[in-house]
């Protein structure tokens, strides 16, 4: 396979201006997807995982480091340009009652990017297309002239599964794409997100705080804390062994559907703490039943601490006895 | 001994054009400390039911069809408004399922406790306010804290608020209507064990009312499940975790992606839940159902064990055949 990296994010840095200082909502954040490949970005809110998504597709402009997709520098890219590139990348957005306009019905809201890249020559084939998509997203054709308030939230959001698709981008930010809805009708999503995945090769980055979801759906696993990645591994590796204290706190913090399941509940104490000019330090510190003065005063620096296994903190070797 | 029971509940919302069947023929009962998981999904009925038995309906639609609320022998439905008024939030109370919108945005926290203990106490404004603290400083906040508002608190905190005036009354049954489903893992946890103790110490009983099973498997000593206004199953925990019956029941435990087993595939229940105002003919789960056939009609809940209940009319009454 020739040139299987897709998307290659470099120490990319988003920050805010507020009132009380700079906002370090993404910081320092550095990984790649592959063709084929779902990267999954799980964090509490406040973590920064949908600006991360958002300053990756330039809907937010970046602070600094470079993101490459297919080894075009895309920071630098001027307004017409980005106008080509977004029909490689496109975004599905979590909440499905806000993010379609009210006023356009099915057809309309699945013919609006198609109108706008003008690919579809005469009404013919636009209505082909449209159908076509209705057909893979699995909406029934009766919905085509159905107003979003109509249909619910599993629909809605194939409808913007159905959006995101009819560019035929290579890549695709979903963000909490399933967290608005019931079981029953997330499983629908999830595995449709899947099939698409298994016959065009595309490649997402799947942002959500449910850990189940994404261990289901990923490849590979990036846990953010305060806009900082701290342990990033294959999804397989991830759920064997959990090194950083965070992600050891998360996973134990999932109530598990089942009555024979003996697990240590390992409560984590505190909150998230404000995410303004940050002091140096690990920012999990405050949190973290480990801390010693070093890591307070340090920010630790992901490392391989395994192969293909990077996690940031400073007691991650003694702590697991590596 | 159950010293709440419903029996038969049916509400009914009413409007100009249709009727909407959002509770039909729901029965349980709670033993003192026992904790009873309500399931179901959006739109099951599962808050309807809550407002229904501390009758905060809407007054312009709400209807109750049918059945008795039985709290310590009385029915809730026939007291007069003054009495219920003793209960609603000092015997019963309830743990609404967002933080933001439960709690008053202009009133400084510590009053809002403290309103609640001078509606069911006979005592000073002074009292109240040193007893809404001290409930501040239980549910694990600085009681310094009081005199801030809402908007001054974090998601986490503002629910350990909710619940600090939930049970500032010491309440012999909690109603908790999704009360951390707006709330991250982490901090779910907090909040959870939380509850968990303050119901021990005050031992009060709970309406957990939830959409996830892990909640229900951590937290609950019974569990009903809720589709489409009717109860489908209900039991113990293992009854319910151990051998669901229900292919409702199934369908939801087979839609989790699971944490400890790799799947390739899920296996979502097709469909959709039936629309209130036009319920289908027949057995309500039929039309998403794998194993219906036309002889699926409309099922009473058969007890299949000892205390434990199944709606379908697959399994027979002491002894399964839904295999």
């Amino acid at each position: 396979m020739i040139m299987s990296e897709l998307l290659e994010v470099k120490n990319l840095k988003k920050y805010f201006k507020t009132p009380h200082g700079m906002l370090h909502a993404v910081d320092d954040v550095t990984f790649s997807i592959d063709k084929n490949k779902t990267m999954g970005v799980v964090g509490e809110s406040g973590c920064g995982k949908s600006t991360l998504g958002r300053a990756i597709l330039n809907l937010t402009p970046v602070t600094s480091g470079s993101v490459r997709f297919e080894d075009k520098e895309l920071t630098e890219m001027g307004k017409k340009e980005w106008h080509e590139q977004r029909r490689d990348m496109q975004l599905i957005f979590q909440d499905p009652f806000s993010s379609l306009n009210p006023r356009y019905c099915v057809r309309e809201l699945i013919a609006d990017p198609l109108k706008v890249y003008h690919l579809c020559k005469g009404k013919g084939e636009l209505e082909k297309r449209i159908c076509e998509l209705m057909d893979t997203v699995g909406l029934a054709r009766r919905f085509m002239y159905a107003y979003p308030h109509e249909l619910d939230g599993g629909r809605r959001q194939r409808i913007g599964v159905a959006r995101a698709l009819s560019l035929n981008p290579k890549f695709i930010v979903c963000d909490e794409p399933v967290s608005a809805l019931d079981v029953s009708i997330q499983a629908q999503i999830l595995n449709l997100l899947m099939d698409i995945q298994d016959e065009t090769g595309m490649a997402y980055l799947f942002i959500t705080h449910d850990m189940s979801v994404v261990k289901h759906i990923s490849d590979d696993i990036m846990v953010m804390y305060l806009g900082c990645t701290v342990e990033r591994a294959s999804s397989k590796e991830l759920f064997l062994r959990q090194l950083h204290p965070y992600t050891q706190g998360l996973m134990s913090a999932i109530p598990v559907p089942s009555i024979h399941y003996e697990k240590k509940r390992q409560i984590m104490k505190g909150e998230l703490v404000s995410p303004i000019e940050p002091k140096p330090g690990c920012r999990f510190a405050a949190r973290c039943p480990h801390a010693k003065d070093e890591c307070r005063q340090t920010t630790p620096a992901l490392e391989e601490v395994l192969p293909d296994h990077f996690v940031a903190c400073h007691r991650v070797r003694e702590l697991n006895s590596l | 001994m159950a010293f709440f029971e419903v029996k038969d509940l049916t509400i009914h919302y009413e409007t100009s054009e249709e009727e909407i069947e959002a509770v039909n023929h729901v029965s349980f009962s709670i033993d003192e400390g026992e904790t009873l998981g309500l399931v179901g999904e959006t739109g099951a009925g599962k808050s309807t039911t809550a407002y229904g038995i501390l009758r905060i309906l809407p007054d312009r639609t709400g209807r109750y069809r049918s059945g008795e609320i039985l709290y310590n022998g009385k029915d809730i439905l026939k007291m007069e408004e003054h009495e219920m008024k003793n209960i609603r939030g000092g015997e019963i109370s309830m743990i609404f399922q967002d933080p933001m919108t439960a709690l008053n945005p202009l009133m400084r926290v510590g009053d809002q406790i403290a309103e609640a203990v001078l509606l069911h106490n006979k005592c000073s404004k002074a009292e109240a306010t040193r007893r809404a603290l001290e409930m501040l400083e239980t549910v694990g906040i600085d009681p310094a804290r009081g005199e801030e508002f809402p908007y001054q608190f974090s998601g986490g905190m503002q629910q350990r608020v909710v619940i600090a005036m939930a049970l500032a009354c010491s309440p012999k049954l909690l109603l908790a209507d999704e009360p951390t489903t707006a709330l991250d893992v982490t901090i779910q946890a907090q909040v959870l064990d939380l509850m968990n103790d303050l119901k021990k110490k005050f031992k009060s009983a709970m309406l957990l009312i939830t959409h996830d099973l892990g909640i229900v498997a951590e937290n609950c000593d019974k569990v009903a499940i809720m589709y489409a206004g009717e109860i489908v199953e209900y039991g113990t925990l293992e009854h319910i975790f151990d051998n669901p019956m229900h292919p409702y029941t199934n369908g939801l435990f087979n839609a989790i992606p699971s944490l400890d087993k790799d799947t390739d595939r899920l296996n979502p229940i097709p469909g959709l839940m039936p629309d209130p105002a036009n319920l289908p003919e027949g057995c309500n789960f039929a039309p998403r159902c794998p194993y219906a056939n036309e002889n699926c009609v409309q099922q009473e809940l058969k007890e299949v064990e000892q205390g434990h209940f199944v709606r379908c009319c697959r399994v027979n009454g002491r002894g399964n055949d839904n295999e």
